[in-house]
């Protein structure tokens, strides 16, 4: 196989994303968990770079590393619960019965299996198209385009479910708070 | 002079494979968010390498993976209310003995 230098980095940025998601479910303090997750969707980043979606690796680098990383530390760090803050063995224990076990363990695994698995029968099944078909140059411009014409209402959709979770949150916040000083 | 279109797709069922499986087997909310997370960027790869191979799909998949990018962020918002919630009022985030919505 003659070298191909965006296969090469493709392949180098995804055993990279790999690895680290690999870490944040292994990791035994929930913090360095935390922090895997941020460099998985930083080398995803990567990954969209690599297949012409320069806006959204962008906006994945905007949004996941830098908003959803960033909220998720802050709740660990602002969580009182022990097993959040990662004190001593922070992973919750397993517990050794063995129904828990086989739901936690065998149960998870069998799933990934047979999920993994089906999805992999599939992709060797079909014949895929070797070449990209081409973006068509802007994808910034077009995606700009599409939003706007033929995605409108999904759009405004998600400008509304987006307001929506703003006035979640502070509703959930606040009447914790006012419930405190009650009590 | 390109990557195969099965790269990205086993790259995609790799990662939500190990995202489903930090979602199951966890017992701490916190970290049953970052499996779903994981699973949520593995939908991503996927939606930008078809929009990337496809023909006349580039538009569709950029902007679905977009609209998926603004559902997770909403998702993480809320989800970290109600777990901090959780964990000020019952001092634990551990799902197995949360079920303040049972009966």
């Amino acid at each position: 196989m003659d070298f191909d230098p965006t296969r090469v980095a493709f392949i180098v940025v995804s055993a990279i994303a790999v690895v680290s998601a690999f870490r944040v479910v292994t990791a035994a303090k929930i913090m360095h968990a935390a922090l895997w997750l941020g460099l998985t969707f930083l080398m995803l980043a990567g990954v969209f770079l690599l297949m012409g979606a320069e806006f959204l690796a962008a906006a994945q680098v905007l949004i996941y590393v830098g908003a959803i990383t960033t909220i998720i530390l802050f709740g660990i760090m602002l969580s009182e619960a022990a097993e959040v803050r990662g004190r001593g063995a922070a992973p919750l224990p397993v517990r050794r019965d063995d129904a828990s076990l086989f739901r936690r363990i065998v149960l998870p695994a069998l799933a990934v299996l047979a999920f993994v698995g089906v999805m992999v029968v599939v992709y060797s099944q079909v014949s895929w198209p070797d070449a990209p078909a081409g973006l068509g140059g802007d994808t910034v411009r077009m995606i700009g385009r599409a939003l706007f014409t033929d995605f409108i209402i999904p759009f405004e959709l998600a400008a509304v479910l987006l307001l929506i979770a703003l006035i979640g949150a502070i509703v959930i916040a606040v009447r914790d708070n006012g419930r405190r000083e009650q009590g | 002079m390109s990557i195969p279109l099965s790269y990205p797709l086993m790259l995609a069922a790799a990662l939500f494979g190990i995202g489903l499986y930090g979602a199951l087997s966890q017992r701490n909310a916190i970290r049953i968010l970052m499996g779903i997370e994981l699973m949520l960027n593995a939908v991503n790869i996927n939606l930008v390498a078809f929009a990337y191979y496809l023909e006349g799909a580039a538009a569709a998949g950029q902007v679905f993976a977009l609209f998926i990018m603004t559902v997770s962020a909403a998702e993480v918002a809320l989800a970290l209310a109600i777990i901090l919630l959780l964990a000020k009022r019952e001092k634990h985030i551990d799902i197995e003995q949360v079920n303040l919505l049972r009966w």
